[in-house]
């Protein structure tokens, strides 16, 4: 279970990625971290975002943005999205501090939750930015 | 998108009116946020309302969920909120119509798990908020709609579960709203009969002119002589509550969510026979969220105080103010609230700690500084204010073998309250009071009309056992009673007289 579990996180992680690229996001790292934990992504926004709701720092273009993937199997047992509570973020928020970065880099955490079908295909890739 | 919904919050028995705002965002990172200062109860909400909704059939959106309860500088509490906020999330999610005439309407009850509505406390108190605020409809939990039907001129739609109020909403079913009042029950039989009490006639007379009039009582005597029993057969010779005193005495249970569930008003008037462990707050009201007291639940009803003088003291001296005034106001931290406890008190004590003072068969056994301490319990001030004192004598065996077939019964009695309570009744209506007792010095004035003779006994009486002006008053309106159980108008030297004999000191 454990094992299988693991295979879909990572290939949960490379469709974010894919999807990421194809936002024009330029993907630095992947599973960046170290004994307290990991980054699934650390990426960097290329592309002015003109999503509502974000501050300017935050939607400015070469933002670092430090992705948490989720990715469930079925919607039986909730969305993968409920699955990230705030302690989760708090680590995230806690690593992220840690990425060698500029002074005045702008920083923000995305979540990006994906649903699979039973045999693997993508149902639903969701891209949540600025949670945290 | 964004719905408010109006529900409504107590303190004591005042509401203030509770706007629950739902925000469903259309984007953003899912979750579900309580705002407003809410309680531990209130944030606890959020599961039954999530769970709720889940179960009644309807997904919970996948959304950014915010709360809010305006007036946010006050703390809500209680479960009543979940009704509101899953309506407003129902609605601003989508899945039900908002009705034009929402704005008219108060949301109020606790979800269960599954969807159900659970009986809450305070209905009558959003029943009668509703109907002062001028709000067309409540929709409040099945079970606990017969309380709020006593409430006129508001269409009360009791709601059994979400998937009821869902289908109301979207057209497709009705809340059936019944219109009738629950009928009225006969007075509950007592728990001992007045004809089963052995002797003891002048006990059941004192009891008969302290029930009429809503005097104070209180009996001294040795353990065993029937003192506790008396008092349990009290409630057999008081009559039902009239409506208004009904709407009242409701309110106060409604408020501390004594009401069992589908029960209306209350018609029993209330017997409150607290431990004498009692504390405080829990005799006169108080405790963080502030509750009503034994006092105020024993409002327009009987506070029988048995073994009297082992009350502690601070907590019997407290009792001073409530029993004038008829009102408790207890200020807290989180506000000022006031309780009506307008009730009778009936005291018991033995009058030495070992019960046998002045006892005619056995010797007491206490030394006279223990008497005397013993006695110090209850203070002047509080004696003072006990309108009717009597000794309840030890009963001779032979009284205990003979049977007595001409006792009266308690529902005879129960006629002759009844009778003499109606008769003050429409001499009290305009000033809003029920019987003699609750009369002031103005009333007394106006109806306390006595012959030459019995104002010269009074006033002998008084000079002689040097009373206070409010035991003056006291035995005025003790006597009123015992001329309205005779039906005169007017106050003889006998009703004075019958009045001064209580007045001797047994404690």
């Amino acid at each position: 279970m454990k094992k299988f579990n693991k295979i879909i996180g990572n290939l949960g992680e490379d469709l974010a990625a894919q999807y990421l690229q194809k936002q024009g996001y330029e993907i630095l790292e992947r599973n960046w971290g170290s004994k307290w934990g990991e980054i699934d992504i650390v990426c960097k926004s290329n592309r002015e975002s003109n999503r509502r709701g974000l501050s300017i720092s935050t939607a400015a273009v070469g933002s670092l943005v430090f992705v948490e993937v989720k990715t469930k199997t079925g919607r039986l047992y909730g969305s993968p999205a409920q699955m990230v509570n705030p302690r989760k973020l708090f680590q995230i928020k806690r690593i992220a501090s840690l990425y060698p970065a500029g002074i005045n880099q702008f920083k923000r955490i995305d979540v990006v939750a994906i649903v699979l079908s039973y045999d693997r295909r993508l149902i639903s890739l969701n891209h949540y930015q600025a949670v945290y | 998108m964004l719905i408010k919904i109006n529900s409504v919050a107590h303190l004591g028995l005042a509401s203030v009116k509770v706007m629950v705002e739902v925000d469903v965002a259309v984007q953003g990172f899912p979750g579900f946020n309580i705002v407003g200062l809410p309680s531990k109860a209130v944030e606890e909400a959020r599961e039954r309302v999530k769970t709720a909704i889940n179960n009644s059939g309807f997904g919970f959106p996948d959304k950014r969920i915010t709360v809010n309860l305006a007036p946010a500088d006050f703390v809500k509490d209680g479960s009543c909120y979940d009704l509101p906020i899953a309506m407003g999330i129902l609605l601003a999610s989508g899945v039900i119509e908002p009705l034009p005439d929402l704005k008219n309407s108060l949301f109020y009850g606790e979800l269960s798990l599954d969807g159900q509505l659970c009986h809450s406390r305070g209905v009558l108190l959003v029943a009668i908020f509703a109907k002062k605020n001028g709000y067309d409809r409540i929709f409040v939990p099945y079970d606990s709609a017969n309380e709020a039907l006593a409430v006129t001129g508001i269409k009360v739609l009791p709601v059994k579960n979400l998937a009821q109020i869902t289908k109301y909403f979207n057209h497709q079913g009705e809340i059936s709203a019944p219109n009738h009042l629950q009928t009225i029950p006969p007075p509950s039989l007592p728990e001992f009969d007045f004809s089963e009490i052995l002797g003891q006639e002048q006990a059941k007379r004192a009891l008969t002119i302290a029930a009429s009039g809503g005097h104070n009582l209180l009996f001294s005597g040795p353990p065993g002589s029937g003192k506790t029993m008396l008092a349990r057969a009290l409630p057999g010779i008081l009559p039902n509550l009239s409506l208004e005193e009904s709407l009242e005495v409701t309110q106060v249970y409604s408020a501390s969510g004594l009401l069992k569930a589908g029960q209306g008003l209350v018609w029993q008037r209330p017997f409150r026979c607290p431990h004498h462990s009692t504390s405080q707050a829990g005799l006169i009201g108080g405790g963080s969220k502030v509750k009503a007291g034994e006092i105020s639940l024993a409002h327009q009803g009987v506070l029988f105080l048995d073994e009297m003088a082992e009350f502690s003291r601070s907590i019997l001296e407290a009792l001073r103010q409530p029993l004038e005034d008829g009102v408790v106001v207890i200020s807290r931290a989180i506000g000022r609230v006031e309780f009506p406890c307008r009730f009778m008190l009936l005291g018991a004590v033995n009058p030495c700690p070992c019960g046998y003072l002045n006892h005619p068969k056995r010797s007491c056994r206490c030394s006279l500084r223990e008497i005397e301490r013993y006695q110090r319990r209850l203070s002047g001030p509080i004696l003072d204010r006990i309108d009717m004192h009597l000794f309840v004598p030890y009963v001779e065996a032979d009284k205990l073998t003979t049977h007595n077939p001409h006792g009266q019964t308690s529902a005879q009695v129960r006629q002759l309250v009844t009778k003499t309570r109606q008769i003050q009744q429409k001499r009290l209506k305009p000033f809003g009071l029920y019987t003699n007792s609750q009369m002031k010095n103005k009333q007394v004035k106006l109806f306390c009309q006595t012959t030459p003779d019995a104002r010269q006994l009074l006033k002998l009486a008084v000079d002689k056992q040097s009373l206070s002006p409010r035991s003056y008053f006291r035995i005025l309106k003790v006597s009123r009673t015992i001329s309205d159980l005779e039906q005169n108008q007017l106050i003889s030297v006998s009703h004075v007289a019958e009045a001064l004999q209580y007045r001797a000191r047994v404690f």
